[in-house]
């Protein structure tokens, strides 16, 4: 058992850390921007005077300081050594701060936004589309379909932007911008939750509207195939109480795909919501790495995506440890 | 089932009320805080202040607020005003000697003076760490630099140069001077945070937004020792918040709900935030509403390596087959003040050098087929007051009125003789009428741009494009990311944007603009620029550059020097220079009012600029709760 599924899982898992975590290293490094150049224009678009005469010269040292002086299998050698001590290297636009405390400032901000609108938006879809599959024809489930069919074609931005003019603006009983408030203290108290738990309202529940809507879909499609199946129908004719056919006949299969998905979603959590950061003005991952593109920060594209390479990769792999738990079917092969 | 649902939702609905209701205790009072934008958008790395290294978060207060420059370019006034130094810069007579007295009495926010240690200590650490902002420069051209008492600093120059003193003259950026006592502390000046920023700026931080979007300055209790108490008097707002909302359409709803004072706005977001709020404003209380006179010419820059831009006389038929009065109406709606000269329309410019070069100008010829033709309208800033009369906007009446709001004029559109000129440099139309080039291929033009629809580079990108393909060329606009990359390496046709460098606006001197031009700085296509994006040389301009450089930044022959460097651009035409960059500030007055503004132009009225704090000193608070 151990051998021959555990084993190649891991060697898997680690090859496909090792192939992305190598293109992450290539592929920036195809951008047609370099940092040197970038860092440049930038001083100068924020009004630092540069001296033409100066320019080449600074060049050259940032050149040096950024470590972009080597060739780029050198680059890429010291690129592995550092990543093996935990180092990210520095931005190269936030010269010389480490890429790790930049990710480290961002990425709670992230994970709290969107850890929370998946588990609620997985939750309440995954049991609104069993619920529907089981009672069909009850008033509650046409409407919860209608809705789900309704709402989920929307365009994110502009259900965020219908929340954020209603709420925030033509109504304004949640902030418009921000993380929290200016007063509020940082820290692990009851009042800077509250104001954590206001400010990221309008973000989540923008997310979790849409979301809702897909894990709705896909439940139901997964669940209605399953209760025409024998062992429901078999279940039905013995005469089992009708909650004990729904959560442990049907909901019971039909969530395997959702955890899948839900596993899948987990992993990308560390590449932010750039749509949602934008419009609710709310820090995260996504304005990070959408600056680090544009500036060509290769050291910090290299350090998110390596922690979305990882985040997803683990939990691909934890998904697929735990099918045997989940799934005596896949035990048994 | 019912009971438990009603009382699911009645705890949904009293946990939504409780979190929206909630008011912090410690919010500063809004009728004692100015509130305004942070123009760069979010701050990337909110906890460092340490811009001396880094240039992240400039605009956050900081240089607005905090820190002071020695010198500073009000390009409003015209003036260099002495922060820091208590008077102008002092050269020797071969320049190879510079003089800075300082100011008595300045002391830091945290009760230590200000005084000659410091900038010793600014200059010093900048030249003996790589990375710093000024360690290039600062090398290059400073042999040594000495305290000579608490309140005077010389610098020994490697060579002679008349304007060393640049490097600390402040237009949105400069070396300004960083305190000893508390950088002689960090054990490295480029990771060194700098938090909390102690400065000699007339306020202090309080607190910042961990995610980069807020940042909250107090007036300090001792800012009469500050230079802005000591020049101006007491900034009005106890507390300036920088916030950051998000893009124009967040900033106009900020606006609307008097939670933003001061904001960069679209000229359509503007009339949305006017038309709401009867308490804001624009630059101008009426038509043009945006800021016109601001010191970045904006248009567009060609290459001159690339064929057929390589031809002046093609560069002279391009700009000619342009209809200027079209194009501001296209993309400001007609709110552009004219800067055919690569020199912005600026009140300090108009009196130095569009003065001057008008009959210049007027009486410019251009030859064509044996004919001369007299290429310039110094009628159109009446024919643009005429048409925005006739859309129902007010517009002032005398000629200095006019022309300080559209500037002294702009090339005729002249699409016969931009056709004649092409044709007598071997190109043709081709049966459906379209411009093939001399070796009978079509004509295709790409002018490349940024993507920030707002910006001038966008704007001016689109409706050139659209005229020149009126023209009967196919013409087309690209915005693209990596647009200054493309114009970096010469890979490129044309770009939107600026068609020169940017000058001081204040003083006379002109070289900041025009020394990009330099024939030393020139690359080969293919190589990283590092002078002018349009890689356009010419040798009499060398001859005025080096004459510049020899002549002290102060000197009036300087005007002359500059404007026969204008006449040589106008000759070669390296870019379409159109307009100064035009701003649409919205202003809100229900907490504040006296603002610099259209009307009343008494400082640089932008808000992200190091200018704020001697304009704080002159706000009106309304009482208005």
């Amino acid at each position: 058992m151990f051998k021959k599924f555990f084993i190649p899982r891991m060697i898997q898992y680690f090859t496909v850390l090792f192939i992305g975590i190598t293109l992450v290293f290539v592929i920036p490094r195809l951008l047609p921007s370099d940092p040197v150049s970038t860092q440049l224009h930038r001083m100068t678009s924020q009004g630092q005077y540069l001296d033409p005469a100066a320019v080449e010269e600074m060049r050259e040292t940032l050149q040096e300081l950024y470590g972009l002086k080597g060739g780029m299998l050198q680059q890429y050698f010291s690129y592995w050594k550092r990543l093996f001590t935990g180092d990210l290297g520095p931005s190269f636009t936030q010269f010389p701060t480490p890429v790790i405390a930049l990710i480290r400032m961002s990425l709670p901000w992230t994970l709290g936004l969107l850890l929370a609108s998946l588990s609620l938006s997985w939750m309440i879809g995954t049991v609104l589309g069993g619920i529907k599959v089981s009672f069909p024809n009850s008033p509650f489930s046409k409407a919860t379909e209608l809705l789900a069919m309704g709402i989920r074609p929307i365009p994110y931005y502009i259900m965020a932007l219908v929340l954020l003019i209603l709420f925030a603006f033509l109504f304004p009983v949640f902030p418009m911008a921000g993380g929290y408030s200016v007063g509020s203290k940082v820290g692990f108290n009851a009042r800077f939750i509250k104001d954590l738990l206001r400010h990221s309202f309008l973000p989540i529940l923008s997310m979790v509207v849409l979301e809702i809507g897909g894990w709705f879909l896909q439940m139901r499609n997964v669940a209605s195939n399953l209760v025409e199946e024998d062992y429901v129908v078999y279940a039905e004719a013995s005469g089992l109480p009708k909650s004990k056919i729904v959560f442990s006949y049907i909901m019971r299969n039909a969530i395997v795909p959702q955890i899948t998905g839900f596993g899948l979603n987990l992993g990308f959590v560390f590449g932010g919501a750039l749509i949602t950061e934008m419009v609710f003005s709310y820090p995260g991952m996504g304005t990070l790495l959408y600056s680090a593109i544009i500036a060509g920060d290769y050291n910090l594209i290299m350090g998110i995506n390596i922690f979305s390479i990882v985040g997803v990769s683990t939990a691909m792999l934890i998904i697929d440890l735990l099918y045997p738990l989940l799934d005596p079917r896949v035990r048994y092969q | 089932m019912k009971l438990k649902s009603a009382v699911f939702l009645v705890l949904v609905a009293v946990a939504c009320l409780s979190l929206s209701s909630w008011v912090l205790a410690v919010e500063p009072p809004r009728n004692e805080t100015l509130i305004a934008d942070i123009l760069t958008g979010k701050v990337g790395n909110p906890g460092n202040f340490n811009f001396w290294a880094t240039w992240v978060g400039n605009d956050k207060g900081l240089q607005q607020l905090v820190i002071d420059p020695l010198w500073m370019a009000d390009y409003v006034t015209g003036e260099i005003i002495n922060v820091l130094a208590a008077e102008n810069p002092i050269y020797n007579d071969d320049f190879t000697t510079l003089t800075v007295k300082l100011r008595e009495g300045v002391y830091w926010n945290d009760g230590v003076e200000f005084t000659a240690d410091d900038v010793v200590y600014t200059v010093t650490l900048s030249m003996a760490t790589p990375g710093l902002g000024y360690h290039t420069q600062f090398n290059q051209n400073i042999a040594e630099v000495v305290k000579v008492d608490p309140y005077t600093v010389v610098f020994e120059l490697k060579e002679p140069n008349s304007r060393f003193h640049y490097q600390f003259l402040d237009r949105w950026g400069a070396c300004r001077i960083l305190p000893k006592h508390i950088f002689e502390t960090a054990e490295d000046p480029l990771s060194f945070q700098f938090n909390p920023p102690i400065g000699t700026g007339p306020y202090k931080l309080v607190e910042y937004d961990l995610g980069g979007y807020w940042f909250l300055y107090e007036l300090r209790e001792d800012w009469d020792r500050t230079v802005t108490g000591m020049v101006y008097g007491k900034p009005a707002p106890k507390y300036v918040k920088f916030i950051h909302y998000g893009d124009a359409s967040k900033k106009a709803m900020a606006q609307i709900s008097h939670e933003l004072d001061m904001a960069d706005l679209t000229p359509e977001s503007l009339q949305v935030v006017l038309s709401r709020n009867e308490y804001a404003r624009g630059f101008y209380e009426d038509f043009p509403w945006a800021e016109l006179l601001h010191p970045a010419v904006t248009g567009a820059a060609f290459n001159t390596l690339v064929e057929p831009f390589d031809n002046p006389e093609v560069r002279w038929a391009l700009n000619l087959a342009l209809d200027a009065k079209g194009l501001a109406l296209t993309a400001y709606d007609g709110a552009v003040a004219f800067s055919p000269a690569y020199i912005p329309a600026l009140l300090p410019y108009y009196e130095y050098y569009y003065e001057e070069l008008q009959p210049y100008l007027e009486d410019y010829t251009i030859e064509v087929d044996g004919e001369l033709y007299q290429p310039y309208n110094s009628n159109l800033p009446f024919e643009m007051a005429e048409e925005a009369r006739r859309k129902g906007y007010t517009v002032p009446d005398t000629e200095k009125e006019i022309r300080i709001m559209f500037g002294y004029g702009w090339w005729k559109h002249s699409p016969e003789i931009a056709e004649k000129l092409l044709i007598k440099n071997g190109f043709s139309r081709g049966r459906d009428g379209k411009w093939l080039l001399p070796d009978g291929t079509p004509w295709k033009i790409e002018i490349v741009c940024l993507t920030t629809s707002t910006n001038p580079s966008f704007k001016w990108a689109f409706s050139i494009a659209n005229q020149w393909s009126e023209f009967g060329i196919d013409c087309e606009a690209v915005p693209n990311e990596q647009v200054e990359h493309l114009t970096d390496m010469g890979d490129y046709q044309v770009v939107g944007g600026q068609p020169a460098a940017e000058p001081f606006g204040a003083g006379i001197d002109l070289y900041r603009g025009i020394n990009v031009f330099k024939s030393a700085f020139f690359k080969p296509l293919g190589e990283e620029r590092v002078g002018h994006q349009s890689r356009w040389i010419d040798e009499e301009i060398d001859g005025y550059i080096a004459q510049m450089e020899l002549t002290d930044y102060n000197d009036p022959k300087n005007i002359e020097l500059g404007i026969e460097v204008i006449k040589r651009l106008i000759d070669g035409q390296p870019g379409v220079s159109l307009a100064s960059f035009p701003g649409f500030m919205g202003l809100d007055t229900y907490y504040w009012t006296n603002y610099p503004s259209g009307e009343n132009p008494y400082a640089v009225p932008w808000y992200h600029w190091p200018n704020l704090k001697f304009v704080l000193p002159f706000l009106e608070p309304t009482g208005r709760e």
